[in-house]
């Protein structure tokens, strides 16, 4: 006979079970207050294994440690759970073989459980949240050392005194009890509505490799736009809420957090979470808002969340840059940039509750379809000269449609404009622009919840693009490269488009541009800084650094580089919501390049040139890709001709 | 002064150099001034004459100025006189006894002396009139408050003094009506100013006149001014009523003007049913510290070469503008959010910007687009600010405030 | 309180789009500080410039329909002598039409009512008391009390407008009211229209008349300094030279010994 007390462990496992599923299903329940969403649940149900086991784990693995912390913490817990479960049926539980195989996994478990507490002591790193994440590692513990002491005994036959072995089952049971009472609001919530929420995950193709990130047409028809109260997210964005376990890569992952200004994207999905369910979000106890102010802290599925009585400052909403930095680094799949559209757009639409600038710039795309009321007439005038096709109003015809968004009425990307200019009339490339016709994209009002002004100017870029013949779109504004490419095509507007570092990439590849090898002045390397809207966005890293490559110039990467990038500062119209923090972003950005030794900061984007250029004192230069490759091509073109 | 008429292709015939040595196949023309005088021609060593080039010069300077003056046209010779300009300034008083018309000019003038608005407004009131003392000539009232000192030189005739303009609008609306009336005033002119333009507007109202408001141009018989959200001109003879904008009509300059002054005192009546509505009017508050750098008219401004921030302010105070800062100053908390000039801060619309230490970040230049005077004071010759500004200095701003205060001090 | 916010039928100056004209935005804010009632009124064409003010805090627009360059004086005088509110708000200026400034005197003047101009704040001092913080020259501000009924004014500094809501916008309500026969106003004669291309504002102390010497003195004068550049003054020559420019341009009242 087995130590008499194992069974006992299934028996306390299957309360601990029962105890776990009543909370859970009480939690799970308030779900069915948000808006009904289409869920494919055989599919998301078959993919479970696949996005748990890969998508999950690739984002986890980045933290080599936590990886092997949480496989043997919560695979070792999963297992000798289920196991010591399975020995409560007598045959399995007589013998002494199976106890051995419950024995090592709690071994794994015990294992997995120090270095729980290994992370958290003597000292908690600060993205981690504190409370009820403090007892995680004791409760922890508990249940891997009593479950090992008690299947260990059995699997040698029962060698422990029966004091001894009670003592550990008791110990085992109150750890497990512990860990189940977390099911609802505590650590282990994330176990159940994770694995729940990768089932019905609202972006499932996500999980295909593709980068899924164009924001949701809202139906502009509905009684209500946007969400004004946990109510109205759709269910599965309330499990996404659910599904946080608060680990805090979001937040050392998020801009405005790093510039001190109030947006925390680990607080925000737990203010949403409590808002949701509880109503209070005083048990958090992570990091908070950075300088936000103070708020009732009050809420409830049926009440509001944005406001100085609710949940969320509005400041913490209009400080996203929606550079989707928080959702590259979340483990588990949340959708923060989705959530905080939704919120803006209701403040926006419905409420008119606007930052003062950001309200200017609404208006005037409103009104003369460009955020600084400019005039179209306007917009090819960075040209100076330049050969510029435009084509007719309708009917034209060309191989490349040169969009040339907002950027062209700044005077600094006016010169990256020219050199690409130039680079497409060395290359012999067929192409022209829109001319006065062209509209703003439309990505600064959709960014800022205004979905109204987006989409009547995607229907009219779109009728516009529909007038013409061409092959390909291409752009040197990642913001419109991704609203042209992504978000379109819910308009009725697909169309082939290319980010101008692409169709360089092209270009060089294909041999109609024949750079040479260039010297920067200094000789200090330059470092390419990947914009939100390509990279992270598009999943666009390599052809800019393929381009640069081929230029001849030593390379440097900054620490934040590629889709895990560090935002400028100037997505999702944080310049003209202009919150105040500590620092700022392109501060910190620049400094970041200047760390690595970088003397030119190479760009591909007029919001990331703004900004950069925008910092003050002594700084790498900051130079568009386009302005690179054109002085290589000058340069070669130099060479023949004094070879000649 | 009708202008002399010219024949371009009879002078171009009397240039005609008459044929010399070899080249006489080749027509030649003499580019100066008539034939070329025997005295200045040499004959070169090819044959072709030379000329000296000094006593050209000499020759067409036109005597009694200051500045040499050179007339190539060879027309003031031929009015030798009338058309020579006098340097000595026109000091013969103009007179207009019984004018056809008047025309009324308000000004602000506050403590009685015009401001250049006010000139303006004198100047339009000048062209309407007509210069005075001919048929068909109107004379220039000037109306104001307090009396203004320099009323002939600005262009007046007459001067009526109504010290009732300076208190409640209305009954300063009624009185301006009434003195409308009593002149059958063709015309009534008014700076394009927050208050006389308040009174311009109430006084057309009572008359039940039309106004044309911000005139940009005037002249004795258009006037033109913007409209149809600033997208359009309208034009048309000048109406009873205008108001002048700021800078758009010259001062009146040249003859000098009688300025007698008329004694008018306004009975109120046509005593208006909102009389006495308005209970209290307060004193105006202007202090340049607190003024929304949106209204600046003059900011002063501080950047990363300012260390004394105390300093700074009471520059900024003596010197009678409004304190700015850069994004730098702001961020650092040395100056409140509400002063930061820029692009994420305040777009000024003021007419000047003084920026000490301020090297010019892009956001920066863009809030200062509009700005027309832009004085800079940096270390830095490369920096934009110094090529932005009318008037840079490479100095330490920190150096520069004591002196200017200093100087500022002494009353200079 | 019950305040009516008059609306012009605007157009953007850049689109020359139909657009509300932000100064009348901004009255709407000014009546909401007041807590009052307020109705958006409109004497002209409509359309959808006016329409937007639903969206910027107004619940309901009365609407005077008249022909397009119709005076809309009478309809407006007959509308709120009929149905008078203690306060009309109106813009400043408008912004699309003839933009002189002039109908909220007229209409005051018509109905008999004091008006108060560039308000950029409104507090009620007790019944039928109103304090208007009064914008003037170069960030000036004065407090005017005036006892209501009143038109007033408001200014570009006043407060911002309320944003744009365009679930607002479809929400309010657009009233159309009867315009008797013998109010819809007269058409205002066509006036001489061009585009309008920007003209340089004159350098200031230029005069007129003179000779071509003098004005030419007085230009040259204003401007000297213009693109000077001083390398490495002290700091007294500086201040001298940045004093007497400052001057030059007016900017900086001329000396005063104390």
């Amino acid at each position: 006979m087995a130590g008499a007390s194992a069974p006992l462990l299934g028996l306390a496992v299957l309360v601990a079970g029962l105890l776990a599923a009543a909370l859970a299903a009480h939690r799970l329940a308030g779900w069915r207050t948000g808006r009904p969403a289409a869920v494919d649940w055989f599919g998301g149900l078959a993919a479970l294994p696949r996005r748990y086991l890969h998508d999950v784990h690739a984002v986890v693995a980045r933290d080599p440690f936590t990886a092997r912390m949480h496989a043997l913490a919560a695979g070792g817990l999963l297992a000798a759970t289920l196991l010591a479960l399975l020995g409560a049926i007598p045959a399995l539980g007589g013998l002494k073989l199976w106890w051995a195989l419950v024995f090592l996994a709690f071994t794994a478990m015990l294992a997995g459980s120090l270095m729980v507490a290994r992370r958290r002591l003597p000292q908690t790193p600060r993205r981690l949240s504190r409370g009820r994440f403090s007892l995680l590692p004791f409760l922890l513990l508990a249940y891997a050392v009593g479950g090992l002491v008690v299947s260990g005994d059995a699997a040698l036959g029962g060698v422990l005194p029966q004091v001894v072995a009670l003592a550990a089952l008791v110990l085992a049971a109150a750890g497990l009890l512990g860990l189940a009472l977390q099911i609802a609001s505590g650590p282990l919530r994330h176990a159940l509505a994770g694995a729940l929420y990768l089932v019905v995950h609202p972006r499932p193709a996500r999980f295909a490799s593709v980068r899924d990130t164009g924001l949701r047409p809202l139906d502009l028809a509905a009684p209500k736009l946007g969400a004004e109260l946990p109510a109205d997210f759709a269910w599965n964005r309330l499990a996404g809420f659910d599904a946080c376990v608060q680990c805090g890569r979001c937040e050392t992952a998020c801009p405005a957090f790093a510039a001190g200004q109030p947006l925390n994207p680990k607080r925000l999905i737990q203010d949403l979470a409590a808002a949701a369910s509880t109503g209070s979000n005083a048990a958090y106890a992570g990091s908070p808002y950075p300088g936000a102010p103070a708020v009732a802290g009050l809420g409830g599925p049926l009440k509001p969340v944005i406001g100085a009585g609710a949940m969320i400052h509005p400041d913490t909403l209009w400080s996203c840059t929606t550079c989707r930095a928080c959702v590259e680094e979340c483990p588990m799949m949340i959708e923060h940039v989705d959530a905080i559209i939704d919120l803006r757009r209701y403040q926006t639409l419905e409420q008119g509750a606007v930052p003062e600038k950001a309200s200017a710039a609404l208006s005037e795309l409103r009104l003369a379809d460009d955020a600084g009321g400019r005039s179209p007439a306007a917009r090819a005038d960075f040209a100076a000269g330049q050969p510029l096709p435009v084509l007719p109003f309708e009917g034209g015809e060309t191989d490349i449609l040169l969009w040339l968004g907002e950027g062209a009425y700044d005077l600094r990307y006016g010169r990256t404009l020219r050199a690409l200019l130039a680079l497409l009339t060395r290359a012999g490339v067929d192409f022209a622009i829109l001319g006065e016709v062209e509209k703003d994209c439309g990505d600064l009002a959709r960014r800022l919840g205004d979905e109204a002004t987006f989409q009547r100017l995607a229907h009219e870029n779109i009728a516009t693009l529909a007038r013409h013949r061409f092959r390909r779109i291409v752009t040197a504004d990642p913001h419109a490269f991704h609203v042209l490419k992504q978000e379109y095509p819910a308009f009725g507007g697909s169309f082939e488009v290319l980010h101008h570092s692409q169709f360089l990439d092209a270009l060089v590849t294909e041999g109609r541009l024949a750079p040479a090898a260039l010297a920067l002045p200094g000789g200090k390397p330059v470092a390419y800084h990947d914009p939100c809207y390509l990279g992270r966005y598009n999943g666009e890293v390599e052809a800019p650094r393929r381009l640069l490559d081929r230029l001849g110039l030593p390379r440097v990467e900054m620490e934040r580089h590629g889709l895990r990038s560090m935002c400028c500062g100037g997505g999702g119209g944080a310049p003209v919501s202009d919150i105040p923090g500590k620092a700022r972003i392109a501060d910190i950005r620049m400094s970041q390049a200047v760390a690595a030794g970088a003397g030119t900061v190479a760009v591909g984007c007029p919001q990331c040139t703004a900004m950069l250029e925008g910092v003050t004192g002594e700084r790498p230069e900051v130079l568009d890709i386009a302005e690179l490759l054109l002085r290589a091509v000058e340069a070669a073109g130099d060479g023949q001709e004094q070879a000649a | 002064m009708s202008r002399l008429r010219r024949d371009p292709r009879s002078e171009w015939q009397a240039r005609r150099v008459p044929a010399a040595g070899s080249s006489a196949t080749r027509l030649r023309y003499a580019l100066g001034v008539e034939a070329i005088p025997a005295t200045e021609v040499a004959v070169g060593p090819t044959g072709r004459p030379r000329r000296d080039p000094r006593t050209a010069v000499a020759r067409l300077a036109v005597p009694g100025t200051a500045r040499l003056r050179l007339d190539r046209s060879g027309l003031s010779r031929s009015v030798t006189g009338a058309g020579a300009v006098s340097a000595a300034p026109q000091e013969k008083l103009v007179i207009v006894e019984a004018p056809d018309f008047w025309v009324l000019a308000l000004v602000e003038a506050p403590g009685g002396q015009p401001t250049p608005h006010d000139r303006q407004v004198l100047g339009a009131a000048r062209l309407l009139a007509g210069p005075g003392a001919r048929e068909g000539g109107g004379g220039v009232i000037l109306v104001s408050a307090e009396p203004v000192t320099g009323a002939g030189r600005l262009g007046a005739d007459r001067v009526v003094t109504l010290p009732v303009l300076a208190g409640d609008p209305v009954a300063a609306a009624e009185a301006l009506a009434v003195l409308a009336g009593h002149f059958s005033a063709r015309h009534l002119l008014a700076p394009e100013s927050p208050l006389a333009g308040d009174l311009a507007r109430r006084t057309a109202a009572l008359l039940e006149e039309s106004l044309f408001a911000e005139a940009e141009l005037v002249s004795a018989d258009q006037v033109a001014r913007r409209r149809g959200a600033g997208r359009l001109e309208e034009r048309r003879r000048p109406p009873r009523c205008l108001t002048i904008g700021l800078d758009r009509v010259a001062m009146h300059g040249g003859s000098l003007h009688e300025a007698r002054e008329l004694a008018f005192s306004a009975s109120a009546s046509t005593a208006s049913a909102s009389a006495g509505s308005i209970l209290s009017i307060g004193p105006v508050e202007r202090d340049a510290a607190t003024v929304p750098l949106a209204e600046a008219e003059f900011v002063v401004s501080a950047g990363n070469g300012v260390t004394d921030f105390d300093l700074f302010r009471q520059l900024a105070s003596a010197l009678g503008g409004v304190p700015g800062a850069s994004r730098v100053v702001c961020d650092a908390g040395l100056m409140p959010r509400d002063r930061q000039v820029g692009a994420s801060g305040t777009v000024l619309t003021a007419a000047g910007y003084f920026a000490l230490g301020i090297a010019g970040a892009p956001q920066h230049l863009q809030g200062i687009a509009g700005v027309e005077h832009v004085v800079a004071v940096n270390t830095d010759l490369h920096a934009k600010m110094i090529e932005r500004a009318s008037l840079a200095v490479v100095a330490d701003a920190q150096a520069v405030m004591p002196a200017l205060l200093a100087l500022l001090e002494a009353g200079e | 309180m019950k305040a009516v916010v008059l609306l012009s039928a605007g157009l953007h100056p850049v689109s020359a789009r139909p657009a509300p004209v932000p100064v009348e935005m901004q009255a709407i804010a000014l009546a909401r500080t007041l807590g009052a009632a307020a109705a958006g009124l409109h004497a002209g064409p409509g359309g959808p410039g006016v329409a937007d003010a639903l969206g910027h805090g107004l619940a309901r627009i009365g609407h005077l329909p008249l022909a397009r360059g119709a005076d809309p004086l009478e309809a407006l005088v007959n509308h709120l002598a009929a149905h008078p509110p203690e306060l009309v708000l109106a813009g400043r200026c408008g912004q699309g039409g003839e933009d002189s400034g002039l109908l909220p005197y007229a209409l005051a003047a018509r109905l008999g009512w004091p008006l108060i101009a560039d308000a950029v704040a409104l507090e009620m001092q007790g019944p039928g008391v109103l304090a208007v913080r009064q914008a003037l020259e170069r960030g000036g501000r004065r407090t005017i009390t005036v006892r209501l009924p009143a038109v007033v004014t408001v200014h570009p500094a006043a407060p911002a407008a309320a944003a744009f809501a365009w679930g607002q916008a479809r929400r309010g309500v657009l009233e159309v009211l009867p315009v008797p026969s013998g109010f819809a106003g007269d058409a205002v004669p066509a006036p001489e229209l061009r585009p309008y291309r920007p003209r340089p504002r004159l350098i200031r102390g230029a005069a007129s008349g003179g000779s071509a010497a003098d004005r030419l003195k007085a230009a040259t004068e204003s401007a000297a300094a213009d693109g000077k550049l001083m390398v490495g003054p002290s700091p007294e020559e500086a201040a001298r030279e940045i004093l007497a420019h400052l001057r030059k341009l007016g900017l900086v009242p001329p000396r005063q010994p104390r």
